[in-house]
């Protein structure tokens, strides 16, 4: 019976390392196959998405819902724009800086935030994003709700010069894995088990000598760095900013990504979305204005159907009958009843 | 004198839940609360624990004041609650359980060895090591939050309806562990609506009604009180 075990495991684990392998191949592969820069755009949105995702789950994980995931993706994009614009740094002086601002800027900021996990955390985010696209948009010297133009591109590191779409690729990929590379230790460390048990129970946390505000506080200021070097990585990518990038949709969408890959895979779900609701809605040829009526309505029928997102609903395939969805309006609708009470 | 609670009070929102309690703890003692549903006996633990703040009244463990810290501060002090119902991590395996038990062992050769000291008094648990937690029996998920608490080395348990929701058999299992235990020198305060099981294993007893402790005293002549018996021993 050991022996069995011990030789499941270890089978489970080469063809976790193989798949692994192979997915990274296709990934390094991939731009070198593809002709059209406007696909290979697109899978630079689908790197920096993922990215974003895996900052909402990181919250998720320590049991903190965001509804702000793109406010330090904008504080990113722009510290980074100031330093390079108006400091004349370079592009790879600009990035560490960008970080070390953004996590002393999260760390003053998720010091208040987090001191109410539920409800009032995810208002508060909400209200934050909106503060920074506003404030973004009222201060002249940020460039106002018309932005800050012709960004410039990322410095070139010896014969690379991230001029061309490949080029910027492989930065947002490297950019990528690593931080997969981080998460997946901190997921796997004392401090991802630290989440999970806040996240099931904050008390039981509690009373195991886990002190729940600072580790909420610690998953705060990683997704919040994260999210703002994915964003320092957009600005100059795109070589644009505008307020309005950052706006509340964005948010919003971030959260799709990793509702629709399932919420209980803190890596691969996002991925999974963020691939899903950047090739989809472009090959339906889906019109801009009716797509976040398409949006909503796929984050409503996730949650009613498939509340386990896709790998959730793969790994435990839900038996379809009508009297448990019944039920889980019923609870919907009673969970909302006693919200409009209190 | 190893926990010492002086007339403290505890408000939910306006509801005052305790009221003048007084209570204290010796060291080696098993001391048992017993009381009606909603008499205020979680609550009790639950202030003790640092879960919830008391509004009056002071709680000294080993002479220092602990009323006020948090529960995570608490724990450090030498006190493990286990809490009622959900008791354990469901969706994680019996091992992360542990592992999350045993937060607050410095280093990871601390924590293997207490891990192994678990495993030899539950040998159950080694079985089931990789399960998770949430397909184990009721007794077996007892005595994972029982090996739980233990981990943080506490000179205090408080176990908070441990008989709950288990058979007989297991019930008595249960009494022998907590038996156990304080054979190790830990002191317990035991929580329980079976009080003829709690009043059987504590050496004191309080009880409490609607907030206020009524009675209190030596656990042996309370089981022949005639008032306990025609309240809590049904008869």
């Amino acid at each position: 019976m050991k022996l069995l075990n011990s030789s499941t495991v270890s089978r489970n684990s080469r063809l976790k390392l193989g798949a692994i392998i192979v997915a990274l191949a296709v990934l390094i592969i991939l731009p070198l196959c593809i002709e059209s820069d406007y696909i290979k755009h697109l899978l630079i949105m689908v790197c920096i998405g993922t990215i974003l995702g895996m900052t909402f789950s990181m919250l998720y994980s320590a049991g903190l819902i965001t509804l702000g995931a793109a406010a330090f993706y904008a504080v990113g994009a722009y510290t980074s724009t100031m330093l390079v614009t108006s400091l004349g740094l370079s592009f790879w002086a600009a990035l560490p800086l960008t970080i070390i601002i953004s996590a002393v800027l999260s760390l003053g900021f998720g010091a208040i935030f987090v001191r109410n996990a539920g409800v009032a955390f995810v208002i508060i985010t909400l209200i934050f994003v909106q503060v920074i696209v506003i404030a973004a948009g009222q201060i002249e010297f940020l460039g106002g709700w018309g932005g800050i133009m012709n960004i410039p591109r990322p410095d070139s590191l010896g014969p690379v010069e991230f001029v061309s779409k490949r080029d910027c690729y492989y930065l947002i990929l490297a950019i990528l894995l690593l931080i997969v590379v981080i998460y997946n230790a901190i997921y796997s460390s004392r401090i991802g088990r630290a989440w999970r048990a806040i996240k099931l129970s904050p008390n039981l946390a509690g009373t195991l000598g886990i002190n729940a505000y600072r580790y909420r506080l610690l998953a705060f200021v990683i997704g919040s760095t994260t999210a703002a070097l994915a964003g320092c990585f957009y600005a100059h990518y795109f070589q644009n900013i505008t307020p309005g990038a950052f706006a509340g949709w964005l948010s919003i969408y971030v959260q799709l990504y990793a509702v629709l890959g399932g919420l209980e895979f803190y890596i691969l779900g996002p991925a999974i979305g963020s691939v899903i609701m950047t090739f989809v809605p472009e090959y339906l040829r889906v019109v801009k204005e009716i797509e976040p009526i398409i949006t909503g309505l796929l984050l409503l029928i996730i949650i009613l159907f498939f509340p386990g997102g896709i790998l959730g609903t793969i790994k435990n395939p839900p038996d379809f009958n009508l009297t448990q969805l019944k039920s889980r309006l019923n609870r919907m609708r009673i969970s909302k009843a006693q919200g409009d009470k209190s | 004198m190893l926990l010492e609670i002086i007339d403290i009070a505890v408000h939910y929102g306006k509801a005052e839940v305790l009221r003048d309690l007084s209570l204290h703890v010796a060291e080696g003692e098993i001391v048992t609360i017993i009381g009606a549903n909603g008499a205020g006996k979680s609550t009790t633990l639950r202030a003790i624990s640092g879960l919830k703040s008391v509004s009056a009244g002071e709680i000294k463990f080993n002479g220092k004041r602990i009323s006020g810290l948090k529960s995570h501060e608490i724990v450090r002090l030498g006190i493990s609650h286990v809490p009622e119902g959900r008791r354990i991590l469901a969706p994680l395996s019996v091992m992360e359980n542990l592992e999350i038990g045993a937060y607050l062992r410095k280093s990871k050769k601390e924590a293997d060895s207490g891990f192994q000291n678990i495993f030899d008094h539950f040998p159950i648990l080694r079985e089931r090591k990789n399960q998770i937690a949430g397909s184990l029996s009721g007794g077996e998920q007892q005595m994972l939050a029982i090996a739980r608490a233990l981990l943080n080395q506490p000179r205090l348990m408080m176990m908070d309806e441990p008989s709950m929701g288990l058979s007989p058999l297991v019930v008595e299992q249960v009494g022998m562990i907590i038996k156990e235990i304080n054979g190790r020198g830990i002191s317990i305060i035991l929580v329980e609506q079976n009080a003829r099981m709690a009043l059987n294993l504590a050496q004191r007893a309080y009880v409490l009604e609607a907030g206020r402790c009524v009675l209190e005293g030596e656990a042996g002549a309370m089981v022949d009180d005639e008032r306990i018996k025609h309240a809590y021993l049904g008869g």
